[in-house]
C-alpha cells in the first residue's frame, strides 16, 4: 500500500508545558485508508492532526503529505491536500450563511465566482444540505451544523480528511449520519480518512486504529484485534466495547466463542443459546 | 434585547429589499445630509413625505419604525425642549426668568422633531431592509478606494463580517453564562447600581475567556482552510449594480434639485 502520509520520529512540546504532547512518534498512513486514532485525554491526539497540516511546526523528526514534506514553504500546498473538521461546529464557521461559509476555501484559493456557485452546489449536495443554502449557520442544528462543516472542507476537494472529535457534539443519529457520510464519501471519492476520537465505538468503520497514550504510539491494529484485547483497553485509558462488556459478564453463565463480537453477533449468540434449552 | 429595533433586520421582499446595498448606504448618508438643506415649512414637508412614501414602498409596518424612535426619545425631548424655551425671540409670548416662548422658538422646536424624525426614519429604514453581512460587504466597496492609501479594507471586511457572524454565537452564549450563574446563586438586576454592575463581574469574565477561545478555534479553522492574508482571494458575494439603483440615483438628484427651489422660494 501506498503512503500517503509519513511521520517520522516527531516531537513537540506547548509552550510552558513540561512534557512532550507527542513525543517520538512515527506513523505510516496509507492512500484511501480509514485510520482511527484513539487515546485518552491529553494523549496527543489533536496535536498530531495540527502537526500534520502544518498549523504547529515540530520539534524535531519530519512529516511527508503526500510526497510534500511540511515546512514553511510547502504550507499552503499541503493545507489544500487536506481538509480537517473540528470538534466545534460554532468555532468554525466564517460565513454568514451556509454557501458563504462552504465557500469560503474556495474563494482562499482565488477560484472564480461562476466555478464556485457550482463547486458549493456541489459539495452541499453531497452532505443533503442544499436546501440550507441561505440559513444562517447559527439557525442549524448540531448535526446540520458539522455536515455544513464537512461540504466547507469537501468544496476544496482535499484528498485527506481529518475529522477531529467532528461527531463528539452530536447526539446517536447525527453522528451515525456523519460517520455513513464520511464513509460514502471514502467509496466514493477516494479519500484518506483519518478519524480522532476517544470513543472506541466510533472505530467501527474504520479499518485500522492507532492507540495513542501519552503522545507514543502504544498499539496499531484492526478494529477486530484491538476490541479482542477487551478489558486490556482499560490500560490504554479506553473504555472496552459495549458488547465486550456484555460478554465479559456473561462469559460465567454462558458458553460464549473466544473473540470479539460485535452488537449483533452477541445477540445472534445469545439467542442460539437460550434456544438449546 | 428584542425590544431593540436600531440594526435590526427584518425578512420581507420589496423594491427596497432590491435595491444595491450599496446605493442605499450612500443614498442614506446623502440624505442625512441634505436634511440640513432644509429651512422651511415646505422643505421640510417635502422631505417628510419622501420618506413616509419611502416607508410605504418598503411595505414595513410604521410601527417599527416609530419602535426605532424610542431609544432616542430622551435626545428628541431635550433637545426639543430646549429649542421651545430658549429660543431668543423679539416678541415673547410668554416670559419667565430665563425661559422664553415665542413663535420662533416653537417653530424651531418643530423642525428639529422633524429633522430628527427624518434622519432616525431613513437610518432605520437602511438597516431593517440590509441584511448586516450586506451592509458590511457595501462598506467594504464604498471604503476600496482607500486602498491606495494603504488601507487594508479586505482585512477590515473580513474583520467586519466575522464580528457580524459573532453577535448572535455571543448572545448565545452570554444567556448561557446568565443562566449558569443564576443557578448558583447570582441574582441580576436586584439591589443597588453598584450591586447590580458586580453581578455583571461572573458574566463578563468567563464571557471574555471564551471570545478569546473561540477566536482561537476560529483562526485554527481559517487557516486550516487556506487563509492567507485577504489578498489574492475571490469572492463569492457579489453585488449587482441594476437598473433600479440608478433610478434611485435619479430620484435622489430630483429631490435635490426640488429641494434647492423650495429652499430660495
Amino acid at each position: 500500500m501506498e503512503n500517503i502520509i509519513s511521520i517520522k520520529d516527531v516531537t513537540y512540546t506547548y509552550p510552558e508545558a513540561k512534557r512532550p504532547a507527542i513525543n517520538g512518534l512515527s506513523l505510516d498512513i496509507y492512500r484511501n485508508e480509514w485510520l482511527s486514532i484513539v487515546g485518552k485525554n491529553g494523549s496527543g491526539k489533536s496535536t498530531l492532526a495540527k502537526l500534520i497540516d502544518g498549523l504547529i511546526e515540530s520539534e524535531t523528526g519530519s512529516i511527508i503529505v503526500d510526497g510534500q514534506e511540511v515546512n514553511e514553504k510547502n504550507i499552503w500546498e499541503i493545507r489544500s491536500k487536506i481538509g480537517i473538521v473540528f470538534q466545534n461546529p460554532d468555532h468554525q464557521f466564517v460565513g454568514a450563511t451556509v454557501e458563504d461559509d462552504v465557500a469560503f476555501g474556495l474563494e482562499n484559493q482565488g477560484i472564480p465566482r461562476d466555478e464556485m456557485v457550482k463547486e458549493v452546489d456541489a459539495a452541499l449536495k453531497m452532505v443533503d444540505m442544499q436546501d440550507y443554502k441561505t440559513r444562517d449557520p447559527q439557525s442549524l442544528s448540531g448535526g446540520q451544523k458539522q455536515r455544513v462543516a464537512i461540504a466547507g472542507v469537501l468544496a476544496t476537494k482535499p484528498s485527506i480528511i481529518i475529522m477531529d472529535e467532528s461527531t463528539s457534539m452530536l447526539d446517536p443519529n447525527g453522528r451515525k449520519t456523519v460517520l455513513n457520510l464520511v464513509k460514502q464519501l471514502r467509496e466514493e471519492q477516494n479519500m484518506t480518512i483519518i478519524s480522532i476520537t476517544h470513543d472506541i465505538e466510533e472505530t467501527e468503520l474504520s479499518e485500522r486504529i492507532v492507540i495513542l497514550r501519552d503522545g507514543e504510539v502504544v498499539q496499531k491494529a484492526s478494529p477486530k484485534t484491538i476490541y479482542d484485547m477487551g478489558h486490556k483497553l482499560t490500560n490504554y485509558g479506553l473504555e472496552e466495547p459495549f458488547s465486550s462488556q456484555v460478554a465479559y459478564l456473561l462469559k460465567d453463565e454462558l458458553k460464549l466463542p473466544e473473540g470479539y463480537l460485535n452488537e449483533e453477533e452477541l445477540i445472534e449468540n445469545i439467542w442460539k443459546l437460550s434456544s438449546k434449552i | 434585547m428584542n425590544k431593540l429595533i436600531i440594526g435590526r433586520y427584518l425578512p420581507g421582499d420589496s423594491i427596497i429589499y432590491r435595491l444595491d446595498p450599496r446605493g442605499k448606504f450612500l443614498i442614506t448618508f446623502y440624505f442625512i445630509g441634505i436634511v440640513f438643506l432644509a429651512n422651511n415649512v415646505a422643505s421640510y414637508g417635502f422631505l417628510l413625505l419622501f420618506v413616509l412614501f419611502a416607508v410605504y414602498i418598503s411595505k414595513i409596518n410604521l410601527g417599527f419604525f416609530i419602535k426605532g424612535l424610542r431609544p432616542m426619545l430622551w435626545l428628541i425631548l431635550f433637545t426639543v425642549l430646549l429649542q421651545l424655551f430658549f429660543t431668543p425671540s423679539d416678541n415673547p409670548m410668554w416670559h419667565w426668568g430665563i425661559f422664553t416662548l415665542s413663535t420662533d422658538g416653537m417653530r424651531i422646536a418643530a423642525y428639529i422633531f422633524i429633522r430628527f424624525v427624518l434622519i432616525i426614519f431613513i437610518s432605520t429604514l437602511l438597516t431593517l431592509t440590509t441584511t448586516p453581512i450586506e451592509i458590511s460587504d457595501s462598506i467594504e466597496s464604498i471604503l476600496k478606494p482607500l486602498k491606495v492609501i494603504k488601507f487594508p479594507v479586505t482585512q477590515v471586511a473580513l474583520m467586519l463580517s466575522i464580528a457580524l457572524r459573532f453577535v448572535p454565537l455571543l448572545i448565545d452564549e452570554t444567556t448561557k453564562i446568565m443562566d449558569a450563574q443564576r443557578a448558583r446563586g447570582v441574582d441580576f438586576g436586584e439591589g443597588g447600581i453598584m450591586q447590580r454592575i458586580k453581578s455583571f463581574v461572573p458574566i463578563l469574565i468567563p464571557l471574555f475567556v471564551s471570545s478569546f477561545s473561540i477566536a482561537y478555534d476560529l483562526a485554527i479553522a481559517m487557516e486550516s482552510r487556506g487563509y492567507k492574508d485577504g489578498e489574492g482571494r475571490s469572492k463569492y458575494r457579489v453585488l449587482s449594480w441594476s437598473k433600479r439603483d440608478y433610478m434611485s440615483l435619479i430620484v435622489m438628484l430630483l429631490i435635490t434639485i426640488i429641494l434647492l427651489f423650495i429652499r430660495s422660494y
